[in-house]
């Protein structure tokens, strides 16, 4: 008797379940969405905020955080996450070397069909889609970037030294002396741990073109190739010409202490910083981006690169342990928006949607937007392409250039990486 | 002072309790222990040897890889400058911390009720997480408006000033300095510890036949404050090997790899790299290097209790 | 101490603790003060301006009570145990014989050389099989299991300074391993206990690595204040907040522990030497 009533009872509830699933998607949305977010300071409370934001436009669905554990690279605790089988469906992600593992691991979707069935493709642009597409799938959607090719500066420090911001290499290098004659370092370069590559990458970029580098970073063209020494050779005739203090004080700086030098105490002129130097300069020195410091892009080179801008990016898989689809994609569409493009803002992050009024960026986002969206080719940050010990070689490689800039140092360096390269792939 | 081999059995004619043998009694009280000690340490460890023989990159699906790790990582100039650099940083961060330690334990043994404070003091270093203190000591080593080039510059040896962090001839110095400034304050700790359980009739006699401190320190002290020494130095030497945080905050295990310890080196392939069978051979072979020193050591000291 | 003490010790002791806390002073200022003042360091004399902000920003945004009740349970419960376990195990090692005494004895202490990360992804598998993450468990076996590694090697090396004498003593009275164990070596081990109890009191109470990767919602302390620091930013006054809230319980536990280290010696001053 009870048998039969609960069975019968059980059969209603299943109907039921049936009948809600039926009623169609405006109960889609419903449930849990869960992140992995590993943002911590001031970027994990504006994730938090875009979290809450779209908790409100969307009620019924609850965001969860999976926080993996930090310590340097966060891609580590992301793939003890990942290996314990923790359920996720999104994941933040500003590595392609490790969008690259993720997809042939198998662990994220390609997001083609989302494209597809939402405005996606309306508001980001090609180059954008192309960044994160690999072998024709694409698999991510960039929901913020930054131009990395941007030289920042005191306003007031160039009026002492009575500089104006080169435009071209000649009169960048020219300007050392003038500065060095101020008592001001040209160029502070943070060579501790990671901050110094970015010179080489930069110039590289000038040099031999985005193109070049996409290969290099394959491990299709070698380090020990032509176009890695010409580079190293402009950052040599660059420290010959007195840019930067020795050897030993750019491996004692970390990032913060070089913006510091260059943007606070104005010790130093230049530096060649990430996007979220802004965010700093506002919160932590009060200063007003435009008037109390601003940003020029690499100077020319006259080699045939000059229109090309290296960014960084985060973008956003799916991982393919998915439940809750649909508001992953409903979570996707809501960071392209106007309104979530204003929280950024407030951050100093730019979003690559076309949705966006520009009037919300200040005068420095707003310069590096439109350098990133003219530029003719874009190339991702060299070190967060390349796989793991080949990345950490590189770097102490070039610690050894900069403690010693001969061309027996490039010649032993070059040689060192394509070792070690080979191994890599 | 008596062992496990024990007196001569009881041969008392009547039995008057029913008495667990040696063997009954030492099981009871280890398997409680020894349960714990299976789950959270065997099965890691044996896993641990498991993994070293596999290649696992990143997140791609384990490759078995035979000997491959370990041919490999006495190959790689990294690990074997490791070696050499854990070798100079773990005998010097031990013997500096447990000789500053121990020295200042016996001075506070004198007067243990006033330098309380001052023990509260010197153990909250011992007591703030490693990268809290590699913080503060970032600030402190900073090239241009850290506190010691300040002070150098102040009384005006701004000769001396250096980036201390940077130079690959200071660096390894600098971070000793910093650690050791953290672990001064265990063996301070053990040492105390040992001191005080010294029989205070000792002192009374010593002090009766007219000792002075000094050779109070010297004779008594010294000598019966060993158990806590010992325990110093082991604690000390065996975490020195795996010290990660404050290298990481300080140096990065630069500049060019001039403070790359073993266990560094273990994180970075284990965590940061995430190439785990690289990462468990290393922790394989620091361990296996460990027990060569530690089992005749043990043996001795097990084998003088008998 | 009884008997003469040299002036001369207490303030060197002073002055070497002085400049010893050089560095947490720091840390206190540095939570003290907003962050354009101390960018260049905590004792720039430029702008001196004292705030709570920092503190009042990481009392609200963070459920500190809650992770703190968390913190309490994994830390007492860990200490706890290797408290009354490794004084068991080194009694055993050291006054009883038994066979494979030495084996065990070297596999338990050469345990200490193994780093944490060793234990994290066969015990997260282990853990997520018996649906034990985000169970504090996960977290306390673990402590305590490697704990015992210097804990015991630790008490041993303090009950080797034991007066025997007691030992026999018992023995003549008849009393079993057991009860010597219970009723003569413990109550005289105070102060090696103490000792086990400050350190793993403090190496749990600061755990990190462990809470943060075995636990999701049920996060201690420093697991909970880690997220204060930003991989982009570093905001060092709230940084310095957390750290001095996280550090303050472990140093109150030893100054309350550390009056057990007079103790023992009280008790084996009773047996005439």
């Amino acid at each position: 008797m009870i048998h039969l009533k609960t069975r019968s009872r059980t059969t209603l509830l299943g109907t039921a379940a049936i009948l809600a699933g039926l009623a169609g998607p405006a109960l889609a949305q419903e449930g849990e969405l869960v992140m992995i977010n590993w943002l911590g300071g001031a970027q994990g409370e504006m994730m938090t905020k875009l979290q809450e934001d779209f908790e409100a436009k969307n009620p019924g669905v609850t965001v969860r955080n999976v926080i993996p554990q930090a310590g340097g690279d966060a891609r580590g605790g992301i793939r003890a996450v990942l290996m314990g089988g923790e359920q996720a469906d999104l994941l933040i992600n500003t590595w392609p070397a490790f969008r690259a593992e993720l997809i042939e691991a198998g662990l994220i979707l390609p997001l083609d069909d989302s494209y597809a069935s939402t405005d996606w493709g309306d508001k980001l642009g090609e180059s954008w889609q192309a960044l994160s597409t690999v072998n024709g799938e694409n698999y991510g959607v960039t929901y913020t970037f930054g131009d990395r090719s941007g030289i920042w500066y005191r306003t007031d420090t160039m009026a002492t030294a009575g500089i104006t911001p080169p435009e071209t290499y000649e009169d960048f290098i020219n300007g050392f002396a003038t500065l060095n004659e101020a008592d001001i370092t040209p160029i502070s370069v943070p060579a501790k741990v990671w901050a110094h590559a970015e010179w080489f990458e930069s110039l590289l970029l000038r040099t031999a073109g985005a193109d070049y580098m996409t290969r290099l970073a394959n491990g299709e063209a070698s380090w020990t190739d032509d176009e890695v020494k010409v580079a190293l050779q402009k950052w040599q005739e660059m420290l010959t010409a007195n840019c930067c203090d020795d050897g030993n004080t750019m491996l004692a700086l970390d990032w913060d202490i070089s913006v510091d030098a260059a943007l606070k105490t104005g010790d130093a002129a230049y530096v060649l910083m990430g996007m979220w130097l802004n965010t700093r300069a506002k919160q932590e020195y009060g200063d007003t981006p435009g008037e109390d410091f601003d940003i020029f892009q690499f100077p020319a080179f006259g080699m045939g690169h000059d229109d090309e801008s290296m960014v960084d990016a985060k973008e956003f898989n799916i991982l393919s342990s998915v439940e809750n689809r649909e508001a992953a994609d409903a979570f996707i569409s809501y960071m392209l928006t106007a309104e979530a493009a204003v929280i950024m803002a407030d951050y100093g992050l730019a979003s690559p949607s076309t949705d966006v009024d520009p009037s919300i960026y200040d005068p420095v986002i707003q310069r590096s937007v439109d350098e990133v969206t003219s530029a003719n080719k874009l190339q991702f940050v060299l070190g967060d392409l390349l796989p793991g010990d080949l990345g950490s070689e590189y770097r102490v490689a070039l610690q050894r250039f900069l403690q010693d800039p001969s061309d027996e140092t490039i010649d032993a360096i070059t040689a060192q990486l394509a070792t070690v390269a080979d191994g890599a792939y | 002072m008596g062992g496990p081999d024990g007196p001569p059995k009881s041969s008392l004619p009547i039995k008057v309790k029913k008495q667990l043998s040696d063997t009954q009694a030492a099981w009871f009280l280890l398997t409680p222990l020894l349960i714990f000690f299976a789950i959270s340490v065997v099965y890691p460890v044996i896993e641990t040897i498991r993994l070293s023989f596999y290649d696992i990159r990143g997140l791609a699906p384990e490759k078995f890889f035979g000997w491959g790790n370990y041919l490999k990582l006495f190959s790689d100039p990294n690990f074997l400058t490791s070696l050499k650099v854990t070798f100079i940083w773990a005998i010097s961060a031990t013997f500096f911390s447990v000789t500053i330690g121990w020295g200042l334990a016996m001075m506070c043994s004198l007067s243990p009720r006033k330098t309380l404070v001052f023990r509260v003091m010197i153990f909250a270093a011992y007591g703030v997480s490693e990268a809290v203190s590699g913080f503060m000591w970032l600030g402190i080593y900073r090239p241009d408006y850290g506190l010691l080039n300040g002070i150098l510059e102040g009384v005006g040896l701004s000769g001396l000033t250096q980036p201390w962090l940077g130079n690959p001839s200071t660096a390894l110095g600098a971070v000793i300095v910093a650690y050791v400034w953290t672990q001064v304050g265990l063996p301070l700790m053990t040492c105390f510890a040992s001191i005080q359980s010294i029989p205070k009739n000792l002192f009374e006699a010593a002090y009766i036949d007219g000792a002075k401190p000094a050779s109070v320190m010297r004779y008594i002290i010294a000598p019966l404050s060993l158990p806590g020494v010992r325990v110093a130095i082991f604690i000390n030497l065996l975490n020195s090997l795996k010290a990660f945080d404050l290298i990481f905050i300080l140096t990065g295990g630069g500049p060019v790899r001039s403070t790359e310890t073993v266990g560094f080196f273990m994180y970075r392939e284990s965590m940061l790299n995430f190439k785990l069978g690289y990462g468990a051979a290393s922790t394989v072979i620091l361990l296996i290097a460990v027990l060569i020193v530690s089992i005749p050591l043990i043996m001795k000291r097990t084998g003088d209790a008998k | 101490m009884i008997g003469r003490t040299p002036r001369w010790i207490v303030p060197i002791v002073g002055i070497i603790a002085l400049i010893w806390i050089i560095p947490i002073i720091g840390l206190i200022v540095t939570s003290l003060r907003p962050i354009s003042e101390i960018i260049l360091g905590w004792w720039s004399v430029e702008t001196v301006t004292f705030t709570l902000d920092a503190w009042t920003q990481v009392w609200s945004k963070y459920p500190l009570a809650y992770a703190f009740w968390i913190s309490c349970k994994i830390a007492v419960i860990s200490t706890v145990i290797p408290m009354l376990l490794a004084p068991a195990a080194a009694y055993a090692f050291h006054f009883l014989k038994f066979r494979f005494r030495r084996l065990i004895l070297i596999l338990i202490i050469n345990a200490f050389v193994l780093p944490n990360q060793v234990v994290i992804i066969p015990l997260f598998r282990l853990w997520r099989d018996l649906g034990m993450i985000d169970n504090i468990w996960s977290v306390i076996i673990p402590f305590a299991g490697l704990s015992f590694a210097w804990a015991v090697f630790l008490v041993k090396n303090y009950l080797e300074d034991f007066p025997y004498e007691l030992i026999e003593a018992a023995q003549v009275d008849a009393c079993g391993p057991l009860a010597r164990f219970f009723y003569i070596v413990l109550p005289n081990s105070l102060t090696p206990i103490a000792a086990v109890g400050i350190l793993q009191f403090m190496w749990t109470w600061n755990g990190l690595l462990l809470p943060v990767v075995f636990l999701r919602d049920e996060l201690p302390l420093p697991a909970l204040l880690a997220r204060i620091q930003g991989v982009y930013d570093r905001n060092w006054d709230q940084v310095a907040v957390a750290a001095i809230i996280t550090t303050i319980v472990p140093l109150l536990v030893f100054i309350i522990f550390q009056r057990f280290f007079t103790a023992g010696a009280q008790t084996k001053s009773g047996s005439k030497e």
